[in-house]
C-alpha cells in the first residue's frame, strides 16, 4: 500500500555528496602514471607467489620462489637462457675433478662483491653448502651425495662427494645452491653446525632481506603481496638496469591481464592462452614464449585392483589410443611440444623428433592390435584420478576428459575420479591410485634427477618393480660425464620407458609471458627461475 | 544484566570450544595427509622423513591427545605453528587480519550507509521509483555472484575507465608505510602520509563496493521490511492521528522499531564479512584472511584451520552476544526484563 507523500525525504543530497567524495578520491588515486620516473626505475613482475614457503635459499624449493632467489643470490655455476644442457661459469671461473675421482675443484671469479659490499670468498662458499647439508631441507636432497666442502684457499673450494658418479655440478645451478654471504647470515642467527636443523634462526631474517652477490638485493616480503628487492650496485657483470624490483602477488590471471594492459605491471607471468591470444595485437605488449621444462602425465600403475593395468600391453594400447596433437592443439591452444617419455624436450637427448620416432604416437589400429595380444580385445576399464588444478591453462578436468573420449574409441573405459590435490597426493605417494594425471617440474635441468626419480620413487608410485638392467641404465647415463655419450643413453632410456608405460607424458607447455615493450633484455628460463633479471633494463 | 552477560560468555566459550572439535573431527576424516601436502617430492617418498614429519608436527598422536594439546596450548593463548607457513599461526593472523579487517570495515561502513537510508525511503515511498531501485540494488546485491562482479567492476573501472586502481592494497611502486596497526588508513594517517593514504583509500573503492553489495542487498531488503510492517502498526496510526509531522512519525516512532531484526541480521552479516571474503580476496590480489584460510584448507594445514576456527567462531559468538545486548539500549523492554 501506498502512504501519503511524506515530506522530507529523498531530497537530500546525501548520495550526490558521497559519489562527489568518491571521484574526487579516485581522480588522484593513480599518483604514479606509466611514465613517471619512478615508475621507469621499477621492474613490476605479476606471479602468483602464494605457493612460496621461504626465501631463504636453503629453503627455496616450490615453484616462484626460486625467480627472487636468483635475482638475490648468484652461484657458483649457471645456465644461459635457451641453453639447458651446458652449464656456465658464474661465481666460479672453471672447475675439474681432481684425480681421486671424487672431489671437485672450484675456482672463484677474483673480485666480485656481495650487495654489502664485501668480497666473496672460499669461506663464504663452504658455508653455504655446509649449511645445506646440516638443515637438510628439500634442496638438500639433490646433493645427499655430496659428503663436505672444504676451503682450500681464499678462492678456491672442493666439493667432495660420496658417491662420485653421481651428478653434481650440473644441480647446484639451481637458486636454492646461491652463495651466502656468511657474516650476515652467521650475525642473524644462521649456523652451519651440526645441529642447525634446530638451531639456525637465520631463515626469517632472510625471508625479507637477502645476503647475495645477485643483481638485485632483497628489502621486504610481505606475504600474498609483493616481494621487494633494490639493485646490487656492486654487482660484478654491471650495474642492474632498475633502481628497484617489485613482484607483486597477482593469483588471479584476469587481474594480471588487465593490470599489464593497463601498464601497472611490466610482466605477466600466470596468463592463459585464451588471455595470451588477446593481448597479440597490443602495440604496448610483446608476447615471450619458452619451453619450459614441465609436464603433465598420466602416470599407469600396475594396480593389483586392476590386473588389465597389470599387463604392459594394455598400458601401451593407451598410449597409442591418446590423440596428442588434438591436446596441445585444443586444450594448450598450440603451447606446448610432447617429449617421448619422462625427459622433457629441451634436455640432453631428448628432442620432438625422437617422439615421433619412438614414442607413443595416435595409432589406433595398433591400440586394438595391442588390446587383442593383451587378451582384451574388447577393452577394460580403469580408474582415472586428477585433481583440481590446471596448468598453464589446461584443466586436468578437460584432459580427463578428452583421455576418456580418445580411450573409448578403442573400448578403454577411464572411469574419471576428481579431487583435490592433497588427496590425490596421497592416494598416488602412497600406491594406491591406478591411474593419475599429474604434473612434473624440475628442481634443475639435470637428466638424472627425472630418470633416477622414475626407477626409484615414482616408480613405487605406479607399483613398478623395475628390473637391475634398467637402474644399470640409469647410473651409466648419470655417471656419463660426456654429453654426447650421455645423450646416447638417454635415448635408448626414453625408448624402454615407452615401452614399459608406465608413464605417458601429454603436454609440455611452451610458457607465454606477457612483457611490456618498456622493458629490455629479460631473458626467460626454463632452467626453474622463470626469467634471469640481470640484463633486463628500460628499453 | 551482569549475570546474563557471565552467563551469556560462559556459553560462548562452550560454544567455540564445540565449533573446534567439529573442525578437528572434520579436518582429520579427510583422507588428505598433511605430510604429503606439505613435504616436497623427495621427502614425501622418504617413510623416514615422512614419519619425522609427523612427529614433529605431533601428527603420530593419538587423535584425543592432539586435540587436548590443542586445547592446552589454546589455554595459554599459542595457536601453534603452521604447516604451510612453517611460522607461528598467530604471527601469520597478524600479517593477514588487518587487510581484511580494514576492507570488511569499510565495506559494513558502506552497506550501512547506502541500505539502511534506502531501505527505509523505499518503504517510506512504496512503489516508488525510490522503492524499484532499492529492490533493484537488493536483487543485484544478493544475487550477482562475487566472483564476477568483482571481474567485471575491475574491468569496467579500472580496466576500461581508469578510474579506479588495480588489484591490491597499494600501486606497485608506492612504499608501503612502516607497520604500525596493519590498517593502511590508520598507519599513514599516524606517519603523515597523504599520499599513501589516498592511494591505500583509492584501492579499497572497488574491493569495499564488490563485498559490501551482497551485505547492502540484505540490508536494504530487511530495512524496508521490517519498516513496512512498523508503519502498518497501531502506534504509528497513532502518531499520525496526532498530527506529527510525517517525518517525526517516521524517525521517531518507526524507524527505532524497525532496526531490531537489522541490527540482528547486521551483526552477522559483519562477522560474515570479516570471514568470508574468499572471492573479492582472489581477485583484488588482496593479502587477507580469506586467501589464507583457504589456502590453510587445501594444504591441510591442520594448525592454522584449528587457530581459524577458534577466532571465526569467536567472532560470532560475541557479535551475537553483542547483538543481544544493544537491544536493551534499543528496545527498553528488553532491559527491563
Amino acid at each position: 500500500m501506498a502512504d501519503q507523500d511524506e515530506p522530507g525525504f529523498g531530497r537530500r543530497p546525501l548520495m550526490a555528496g558521497a559519489a562527489g567524495m568518491l571521484t574526487s578520491l579516485l581522480a588522484g588515486a593513480r599518483p604514479a602514471d606509466a611514465q613517471s620516473s619512478a615508475r621507469r626505475g621499477a621492474l613490476v613482475i605479476g606471479l602468483d607467489i602464494s605457493d612460496a614457503l621461504s626465501l631463504d635459499p636453503v629453503r627455496v624449493y616450490q615453484y616462484s620462489n626460486p625467480l627472487p632467489t636468483r635475482a638475490a643470490y648468484d652461484g657458483l655455476v649457471t645456465y644461459d637462457a635457451g641453453d639447458n644442457i651446458t652449464v656456465k661459469p658464474a661465481l666460479a671461473t672453471e672447475w675439474s675433478y681432481l684425480p681421486d675421482g671424487k672431489t671437485i675443484r672450484f675456482k672463484l671469479r677474483p673480485g666480485v662483491k656481495f650487495a654489502s659490499g664485501a668480497t666473496v670468498t672460499a669461506e663464504d662458499v663452504r658455508f653455504s653448502f655446509a649449511r645445506h647439508l646440516a638443515i637438510k631441507d628439500q634442496p638438500f636432497q639433490y646433493i645427499s651425495h655430496v659428503e663436505s666442502v672444504a676451503v682450500v684457499d681464499a678462492t678456491t673450494v672442493d666439493l667432495v662427494l660420496k658417491d662420485p658418479t653421481l651428478p653434481v655440478i650440473s644441480i647446484i645451478a639451481t637458486p636454492a645452491f646461491g652463495i651466502q654471504e656468511k657474516s650476515q647470515v652467521v650475525a642473524n642467527g644462521g649456523t652451519d653446525a651440526a645441529d642447525a636443523k634446530d638451531k639456525d634462526k637465520a631463515t626469517e631474517w632472510l625471508n625479507n632481506n637477502s645476503a647475495g652477490a645477485g643483481p638485485y638485493r632483497l628489502t621486504g616480503w610481505q606475504r600474498n603481496q609483493q616481494i621487494q628487492m633494490v639493485r646490487n650496485p656492486h654487482y660484478w657483470r654491471g650495474a642492474p638496469g632498475y633502481e628497484r624490483v617489485l613482484i607483486r602477488h597477482m593469483s588471479e590471471s584476469a587481474a594480471q591481464l588487465l593490470a599489464i594492459q593497463r601498464g601497472d605491471i611490466d610482466v605477466a607471468f600466470n596468463l592463459i592462452p585464451e588471455q595470451i591470444a588477446t593481448l597479440e595485437n597490443d602495440p604496448n605488449i610483446s608476447i615471450m614464449g619458452t619451453p619450459s621444462l614441465d609436464f603433465i602425465y598420466m602416470a599407469v600403475a600396475e594396480a593389483p585392483s586392476n590386473p588389465a593395468l597389470q599387463n604392459k600391453l594394455a598400458r601401451q594400447a593407451i598410449g597409442h589410443a591418446i590423440d596428442f596433437d588434438g591436446i596441445i592443439k585444443n586444450l594448450a591452444g598450440g603451447a606446448a611440444v610432447r617429449p617421448t617419455s619422462f625427459l622433457p624436450v629441451g634436455t640432453n637427448g631428448s628432442t620432438e623428433a625422437l617422439t615421433k620416432e619412438i614414442g607413443f604416437n595416435e595409432d589406433l589400429p595398433k591400440a586394438r592390435r595391442l588390446l587383442a595380444e593383451a587378451g582384451l580385445p574388447n577393452g577394460f576399464k580403469f580408474q582415472l584420478a586428477y585433481g583440481n588444478a590446471a596448468i598453464a591453462g589446461v584443466t586436468y578436468q578437460n584432459l580427463a576428459q578428452k583421455i576418456q573420449a580418445d580411450l573409448a574409441r578403442v573400448g578403454i573405459v577411464a572411469e574419471l575420479a576428481p579431487m583435490d590435490q592433497v588427496n590425490l597426493r596421497t592416494m598416488f605417494l602412497g600406491g594406491k591410485a591406478e591411474a593419475v594425471l599429474t604434473f612434473w617440474n624440475p628442481p634443475a635441468p639435470e637428466n638424472w634427477l627425472w630418470t633416477s626419480a622414475t626407477v626409484n620413487r615414482v616408480a613405487r608410485r605406479v607399483v613398478w618393480d623395475v628390473p637391475a638392467d634398467m637402474h644399470k641404465l640409469v647410473a651409466d647415463a648419470g655417471a656419463e660425464r660426456d654429453l654426447a655419450k650421455a645423450a646416447v643413453l638417454y635415448r635408448e632410456y626414453q625408448k624402454r620407458m615407452v615401452d614399459f608405460a608406465h608413464h605417458i607424458v601429454l603436454v609440455q607447455p611452451v610458457y607465454q609471458v606477457a612483457v611490456r615493450k618498456s622493458v629490455g633484455g629479460l631473458n626467460l628460463t626454463a632452467a626453474g627461475w622463470m626469467a634471469d633479471l640481470a640484463a633486463a633494463k628500460p628499453a | 544484566m551482569i549475570r546474563y552477560v557471565i552467563s551469556r560468555l560462559a556459553t560462548a566459550v562452550v560454544m567455540v570450544l564445540l565449533a573446534t572439535l567439529v573442525i578437528f573431527l572434520i579436518a582429520n576424516t579427510v583422507p588428505g595427509d598433511p605430510a604429503m601436502a606439505a613435504l616436497g617430492d623427495m621427502q614425501a617418498s622418504d617413510p623416514v622423513q615422512v614419519r619425522e614429519f609427523r612427529a614433529r608436527w605431533g601428527l603420530d598422536l593419538p587423535l584425543w591427545e592432539q586435540y587436548w594439546l590443542f586445547l592446552k596450548r589454546l589455554a595459554q593463548g599459542d595457536l601453534g605453528i603452521s604447516i604451510s607457513s612453517r611460522r607461528p599461526v598467530l604471527a601469520d593472523i597478524i600479517d593477514y587480519a588487518p587487510a581484511t579487517l580494514e576492507l570488511a570495515t569499510i565495506a559494513f561502513l558502506l552497506s550501512l550507509a547506502v541500505g539502511l537510508p534506502l531501505g527505509v525511503v523505499a518503504a517510506v515511498k512504496r512503489d516508488s521509483w525510490v522503492d524499484h531501485l532499492a529492490r533493484f540494488v537488493a536483487l543485484i546485491g544478493v544475487s550477482a555472484p562475487t566472483f564476477w562482479l568483482a571481474f567485471i567492476m575491475l574491468a569496467i573501472f579500472y580496466g576500461q575507465l581508469d578510474w579506479a586502481p588495480g588489484p591490491g592494497r597499494l600501486d606497485p611502486i608506492a612504499f608501503p608505510p612502516d607497520r604500525i596497526t596493519g590498517l593502511l588508513l590508520i598507519d599513514t594517517a599516524l606517519a603523515g602520509d597523504w599520499e599513501t593514504f589516498r592511494d591505500a583509500a583509492a584501492h579499497l573503492v572497488l574491493p569495499s563496493i564488490v563485498l559490501a553489495a551482497s551485505t547492502l542487498g540484505l540490508i536494504t531488503r530487511t530495512t524496508r521490511a521490517a519498516m513496512l510492517e512498523a508503519l502498518n502498526q497501531d502506534y504509528v496510526r497513532v502518531a499520525r492521528a496526532k498530527g506529527l509531522l510525517a517525518r517525526v512519525v517516521v524517525t521517531g516512532h518507526a524507524v527505532p522499531n524497525a532496526m531490531l531484526p537489522v541490527v540482528t541480521l547486521g551483526g552477522l552479516a559483519y562477522a560474515n564479512l570479516l570471514t568470508g571474503a574468499v572471492m573479492t580476496e582472489t581477485v583484488f590480489g588482496w593479502p587477507g584472511l580469506g586467501r589464507y584460510t583457504f589456502r590453510s584448507a587445501v594444504t591441510v594445514d591442520f594448525p592454522a584451520i584449528m587457530a581459524i576456527t577458534a577466532i571465526v567462531a569467536a567472532i560470532f559468538v560475541l557479535v551475537n552476544l553483542l547483538v543481544d545486548l544493544s537491544y536493551a539500549l534499543l528496545d527498553p523492554r528488553v532491559a527491563r526484563a
